[in-house]
């Protein structure tokens, strides 16, 4: 019969009395590791965001300094594009396809240009590709343009592309007239696969996530999104049947935004032997030499077409611009908001260390005070001073550790809610809540309580147990036993 | 003639109270040889129970000195006083003051802690104690499933745990019904007897006094009467009662026919 297990059994001699203890201490300790858990879950937050955030930034500079020196160049989309009064003009020229250049703004109804076309019967293949909202469609003809590449300086090379959706068709009743547009269910991007374009200009996706890419000279490969793979229901090594010719299914890329998730590549040759616009191509990307050439590149081919509409990249990177300060406002704004939490964290672990030495104290204290009989009765037939002092020093150490598995064990189970419970963590969610320049950055690390917190956590829990226990062990061995006797 | 295991010498206990002093001891000798069973009576506020704890170690005097085995532990210092308790000393207290959390056999295991390291030995030297007292059987029990007397016993048992030089008993029949009072007393007088436990027990009743060999009547902290009990006269193999020789194994006198301790009549 030791000191360990006396302790034990006066421990659990008022077993109500422990629980409540033990439940009171283990919650306090639930706390206390939550607590750093919380913290330490900020922090990782914090530094997951801010690199989120950096290379998410530097990830739209890059992509938008790639594309600064870039000047994009389609016909004027709008009304004209129903093409009406052009209709009735031959099919081989289709000129009617951008025949009428009048009213509307961009996007809209300009996907009917292709009713030009429809007046000629030859290019069925463009008919109603410009689908409601295409509004780009407007075929053009390549050669009228060979004069960009030849005659503007500053131009390093022009990239002709022919896009063509195709889809199912969809009867639409239009001021009392039936039209038929198309829903489309994959866009055919034809871009020239020549080899001083191909790897020298951005004309191709980058994030190919199976197969490779598309060569220079290849005319019977495709290059898939990975919504045509879906839809197709074909991967790299297959092949695909568009339009009644076979292609040879060479990679599968992520599309990097909206625009291009039903986008297959192939050879413009290719696409526009299959779409029947042959010599035709529905934009122009010029690149120029320098960002700096951007904008007397681009004066110079609106002076020479005024049809084309020319649009540059610059708008879009002032627009990051301002959106890199809105982000890098936010990261100081997470910032700060940890290190706030960091000091509430603090104020907060104070709190409990001291809550929990006062609740042992206090325990003790009374357990003393109800045992001072037994302390003079221990001391008249011989027990030392130290060790009535060790019995309650034990004691309450022990009370302490098994209040501490128990708050480890909450700790681990509800770290999450107690932390915010305790405001840690929702000040620096509303803080990595903002939207980066394309799509939420948002970092979330889990709160989690680690083996060292554990640990430590428990070391805690007897450190602060001998500290509570220290003063009323000191005490109990103080009690002289002749007045102990006395005391019922 | 027997050593002295206890000797007082001139001693005084004043306690203060506030501004008045209060003597609860006066100058008082007494020499206690090993072996005796000494009875300490006295009305309330004698100081009866001041002298016990000054004999105890668990109380100083004022002035005068104390020797316990030949020791003198007048002015030993705490550290090494609760050895004298622990290993000349056996407390049995009116209240028996068992720890309620601990059987009968660990209870009697306690004092022995700091004396026998091998627990098993402890175990052994328990379980002897508890049968001397006569409860074999009763060893797992805790203190509030047995009776006052047999908790009363059990202290004894404890009280004798480090083979004390002196068992200090402190109104041992105080919370006893007359017939376990009687057993108590019965019990304290075979010790003395059969292993020589010098016993010095503080009373207020006569007729457990009468029983002891030697009381001592005190009053305002002095010995004021001394006279011999009935014990003394058992000891010398006669019969209290009528004088005829007796054996010790005797119970009730072969010649009187009267029981050699008194009844619960005569209580």
């Amino acid at each position: 019969m030791g000191i360990f297990n006396r302790a034990i059994r006066n421990i659990s001699r008022r077993k109500t009395r422990a629980l409540l203890v033990i439940i009171a201490l283990g919650f306090s300790l639930a706390i206390l590791v939550s607590i750093p858990a919380g913290v330490l879950a900020n922090q990782q937050a914090a530094s997951r965001i801010t690199t989120n955030l950096g290379s998410a930034i530097t990830a739209q500079e890059q992509a938008l300094n790639q594309t600064l020196n870039q000047v994009t160049c389609s016909l004027a989309s709008g009304f004209g594009g129903f093409g009406f009064t052009g209709g009735s003009g031959t099919g081989t020229t289709h000129t009617g396809g951008y025949g009428g250049s009048g009213t509307g703004g961009s996007g809209g109804y300009g996907g009917f240009g292709g009713f030009g076309g429809f007046g000629g019967g030859s290019v069925s293949g463009q008919f109603g590709a410009g689908a409601f909202g295409g509004g780009q469609m407007n075929p053009m003809n390549e050669t009228l343009y060979s004069d960009i590449n030849t005659s503007i300086s500053g131009v390093a090379a022009v990239e002709p592309i022919l896009q063509v959706s195709e889809g199912k068709n969809q009867t639409v009743s239009f001021y009392g007239r039936s039209f038929t547009r198309l829903v489309p269910q994959y866009i055919i991007e034809g871009v020239p696969l020549t080899s001083d374009l191909v790897g020298n200009y951005p004309i191709l996706p980058t994030d190919i996530v199976s197969g490779q890419n598309l060569q220079a000279g290849e005319t019977g490969d495709v290059l898939l999104s990975e919504n045509n793979s879906a839809y197709f229901g074909v991967g790299v090594g297959g092949t695909v049947n568009i339009l009644g010719t076979n292609f040879n299914v060479v990679g599968v890329y992520q599309p990097s935004g909206i625009e291009d998730t039903e986008m297959l590549y192939m050879n413009l040759s290719a696409a526009q032997a299959l779409t029947n616009n042959v010599g035709y191509i529905t934009s122009i990307k010029v690149f120029t030499q320098s960002p700096s050439d951007v904008s007397s590149v681009s004066s110079a081919i609106s002076a020479l077409h005024s049809e084309l509409q020319v649009s540059t990249n610059q708008a879009e990177l002032t627009a990051l611009e301002s959106n890199q300060s809105t982000s890098t406002s936010a990261v100081t704004t997470a910032q700060n908001s940890l290190e706030a939490t960091n000091s509430t964290a603090i104020e907060e672990i104070i709190v409990v260390v001291v809550a929990t030495s006062l609740i042992v104290l206090f325990v003790m204290l009374y357990t003393v005070r109800e045992r001072t009989k037994e302390i003079g009765t221990l001391k008249a037939i011989g027990f030392s001073n130290s060790s009535v002092m060790s019995q309650f020093m034990l004691e309450g150490v022990l009370l302490s550790a098994i209040a501490g598995v128990v708050g480890i064990a909450i700790g681990v189970f509800a770290a999450p809610s107690l932390t915010s419970f305790l405001q840690l963590t929702p000040t620096l969610s509303r803080a990595v809540g903002f939207r980066p320049p394309t799509g939420a950055v948002v970092a979330t690390a889990t709160v989690s309580v680690s083996p060292e917190l554990i640990l430590i956590g428990f070391g805690v829990a007897l450190l602060l147990g001998t500290l509570g226990s220290l003063y009323p062990a000191w005490r109990a061995s103080k009690i002289k036993p002749a007045e102990a006797m006395k005391y019922e | 003639m027997n050593k002295p295991v206890l000797q007082l010498e001139k001693l005084s206990k004043i306690y203060t109270l506030g501004k008045r002093t209060v003597p609860a001891l006066s100058n008082l000798n007494l020499t206690v040889t090993a072996g005796e069973f000494v009875a300490i009576m006295g009305p309330s506020g004698s100081g009866k129970t001041t002298l016990l704890n000054v004999i105890g170690c668990i109380d100083k005097p004022t002035t005068g000195r104390i020797l316990i085995d030949g020791v003198d532990v007048t002015d030993m210092p705490e550290n090494e006083l609760y050895k004298i308790r622990r290993d000349k000393m056996g407390f049995v207290f009116q209240t028996f003051n068992l720890l309620p959390y601990l059987n009968a056999r660990e209870n009697v295991e306690l004092p022995m802690e700091g004396r026998i390291a091998s627990k098993t030995e402890r175990r052994k030297k328990a379980s002897e104690l508890l049968g001397m007292v006569g409860l074999s059987g009763r060893e797992e029990h805790r203190p509030q499933k047995l009776s006052a007397g047999e908790q009363q016993r059990v202290a004894i048992a404890r009280a004798l745990a480090n083979d004390p030089a002196i068992i200090l008993a402190d109104e041992p029949t105080g919370n006893l019904d007359s017939q376990n009072k009687q057993g108590i007393i019965k019990l304290l007088a075979n010790l003395n007897m059969t292993q020589g436990t010098t016993i010095i027990m503080v009373t207020h009743d006569g007729e457990a006094a009468h029983h002891t060999e030697r009381m001592l009547l005190l009053r305002d902290g002095k010995i004021m009467k001394e006279k011999q009990g009935t014990h003394a006269m058992k000891k010398n193999n006669v019969c209290p009662q009528c004088g005829s020789p007796i054996k010790p194994s005797d119970d009730i006198c072969p010649s009187c026919k009267k029981p050699i301790y008194a009844t619960e009549e005569q209580f």
